[in-house]
């Protein structure tokens, strides 16, 4: 097991912002409501990677905070797929050109 | 480089590598699956860094029930999106990512904190026991959390039902 030097600690940031980044360009390249759900797994999988240094420092809090996470995202993860479905119910369509309610045009 | 930096060298290069085929996929169901191919990565760093529990956590319950619930609602509606952005706006994004990139670079080299937090986190290593993780406290914010999370699937039955 390596200690947490300061080559390993970019690696980990260093992947982590690219997830994160990628997560981001996903969400706003697409139309599509279930890109919209793959780019949030990505974003918290980037959440995840970052979370590893801390174990590093404070290793129980640093689980608590994982397993919150883990846990929180789940579930947000679960809510957004029913809403899918039931978007798709109520529009026949998971475009979010299709979505009437909040948003904002860029 | 000893081996260990080059396996971690290699697995982040396959966790960036599987996070672009999600951006550059125009299939749903792919990119669910390098989605999942990412997070699978990303728990195997975990586990490269003897953290198990959370490598267990991410692969069963984040990769076995919310990704597996996101491939099938991929496959479900498996059509190619369209894009709102230009190609081009990758130009100024490498640019900015370059500055970014070389702005962290002098600031490391330059700036004595950094190796003071060098130097801090080269004494430690992820010594991690889950015994020390089980107290009264942090059972009861599993608790609540898990109350929470009832909690919200509750409501989202309770809106599926209204809908039928």
């Amino acid at each position: 097991m390596p200690a947490l030097d300061f080559m390993t600690v970019s690696i980990i940031y260093i992947t982590a912002i690219v997830i994160l980044l990628v997560g981001y360009l996903t969400a706003v390249s697409s139309k599509d409501i279930v890109r919209l759900l793959i780019a949030l797994e990505l974003m918290f999988g980037a959440v995840f990677m970052s979370l590893i240094p801390l174990f590093s420092v404070l290793p129980d809090p640093a689980f608590g905070v994982a397993l919150l996470t883990i846990f929180a995202s789940g579930g947000e993860l679960l809510v957004l797929s029913a809403a899918i479905v039931i978007h798709d119910r109520r529009k026949k369509s998971i475009l979010t050109s299709s979505v009437s309610i909040g948003g904002d045009n860029v | 480089m000893n081996v260990e930096m080059l396996l971690l060298v290699a697995l982040a290069g396959v966790t960036a590598l599987s996070t672009l085929g999600v951006l550059l996929t125009k299939d749903n169901f792919y990119a669910a699956m390098y989605m999942t191919l990412t997070l699978v990565m990303v728990a195997t760093i975990y586990a490269f860094f003897s953290i198990e529990p959370v490598f267990i956590l991410i692969v069963f319950v984040f990769i076995g029930a919310i990704g597996i619930v996101t491939v099938a609602i991929a496959a479900t509606y498996r059509h190619g999106p369209e894009r709102q952005f230009s190609v081009f706006w990758a130009i100024p994004i490498v640019v900015t990512a370059a500055v970014l990139c070389y702005s962290i670079y002098t600031y490391v080299l330059d700036v004595p904190v950094y190796t003071a937090f060098v130097t801090l986190t080269t004494h430690y290593s992820l010594k991690y026991s889950i015994e020390n993780f089980i107290t009264t406290e942090y059972l009861l914010l599993l608790l609540f959390m898990i109350s929470l999370a009832v909690l919200l699937m509750l409501s989202v039955v309770n809106i599926y039902r209204s809908e039928n």
